[in-house]
């Protein structure tokens, strides 16, 4: 049912002349995507930076969270950036990204990773007063901060594998996969 | 200096047997390319607006720099261990593609201006050095990174 949602809408966005438009671009798909992943020097950079002061091997010397908070506007201008250019490729593109299994991963991923910065956040702001001065943050801080180097390690991957075409629905893939891509026409051919 | 005989030995080496063959590698290791490159932008960020005093104005820029230098150069030498690993899959490809040079041009820039003007000069205490020459050094640093990223992501449109 969600699968065939998903599908209806994305080839409802197919349909708008801009989709076509960005994809049929010389130059606009190509800017919009070199903005999206040069963009990763500004959110993961800083994003980087904040972790690795939270696992205690950058900055040991300087409060936590000092570095979180004022590292944290940029990132945020990195995040917005990459989200407008990551929102304008998938409109580009809506059928297929649909029915990426990588896209699919990504954006579980993306909501893991926010649901894991807010926790971090909420964590950090209500217990950073009796451990900001540590040079290495105690173990459950350190714990966030590996998870989100980790899911956003994920997000970058998992987004970069959506050029790669080894589980488009057009390849003989098992059913799981068809269900897990979305594969709604598929799906129903394999259907007695 | 032509550069033909290493690039056509690097086409048939064992790496380029590799990343030809096994696509699943060639893409995990691109992964590892752009995460390095991440971690490369943002020390170079965060160093550089620390140097222009946008970021972390609080903090000692000598600290600032000291903290980035470290990380800079792991994720340096993930990106060039990572780069040279994804060149073999398309290296007489990448022999003739003028966007590559650039790349490796302003990369080789980038190396030395790090090297050899940046970390030397910024060994002196910051408040000792012209405002004007700190600044400098970190636009020059930020447009040569940028540069690098840049084309580098260009050679795969070109």
């Amino acid at each position: 049912m969600l699968n065939e949602l998903l599908l209806t809408f994305a080839q409802w966005l197919d349909t708008h002349k801009w989709s076509t438009d960005i994809h049929e671009s010389i130059y606009m798909y190509s800017w919009i995507e070199a903005t999206h992943v040069l963009t990763l020097m500004i959110f993961l950079g800083m994003l980087c930076v904040i972790d690795l002061r939270m696992l205690g091997v950058i900055f040991p010397n300087v409060p936590a969270s000092k570095i979180a908070e004022r590292l944290d506007k940029p990132m945020m201008i990195g995040l917005v950036v990459m989200l407008i250019t990551g929102f304008l490729l998938f409109y580009a593109i809506p059928v297929r990204s649909t029915q990426s299994i990588w896209f699919r991963i990504k954006v579980v991923l993306l909501i893991l990773a926010a649901i894991n910065a807010f926790m971090f956040r909420a964590k950090m702001q209500a217990s950073s007063g009796t451990w900001d001065l540590d040079p290495v943050p105690p173990k459950r801080v350190r714990m966030g901060a590996a998870a989100s180097l980790l899911l956003w390690s994920g997000v970058v991957i998992t987004g970069r594998t959506i050029a790669y075409d080894w589980f488009d629905c057009h390849k003989q893939l098992p059913h799981f996969m068809y269900w897990a891509a979305g594969c709604v026409n598929e799906m129903a051919a394999l259907e007695p | 200096m032509d550069l033909y005989p290493f690039f056509d030995w690097l086409d048939t080496s064992m790496l380029a047997d590799i990343s030809k063959a096994y696509g699943g590698v060639f893409a995990v290791v691109q992964m590892f390319h752009l995460l390095g490159m991440s971690m490369l932008g943002g020390m170079v960020l965060v160093g550089d607006l620390r140097l222009l005093n946008i970021l972390l104005k609080d903090v000692p820029s000598e600290l600032v720099i000291e903290n980035t230098q470290k990380w800079f150069t792991i994720a340096l030498a993930i990106v060039m261990t990572s780069g040279i690993f994804m060149s073999s899959a398309v290296a007489m490809k990448l022999y003739y593609n003028e966007m590559f040079w650039a790349k490796m041009t302003s990369l080789g820039l980038g190396i030395t201006f790090v090297y050899v003007i940046r970390r030397p000069l910024l060994k002196f205490k910051h408040d000792t050095l012209n405002p004007w020459t700190i600044k400098l050094v970190a636009v020059t640093s930020i447009s040569i990174w940028f540069t690098v990223a840049a084309a580098g992501r260009w050679i795969g449109f070109s």
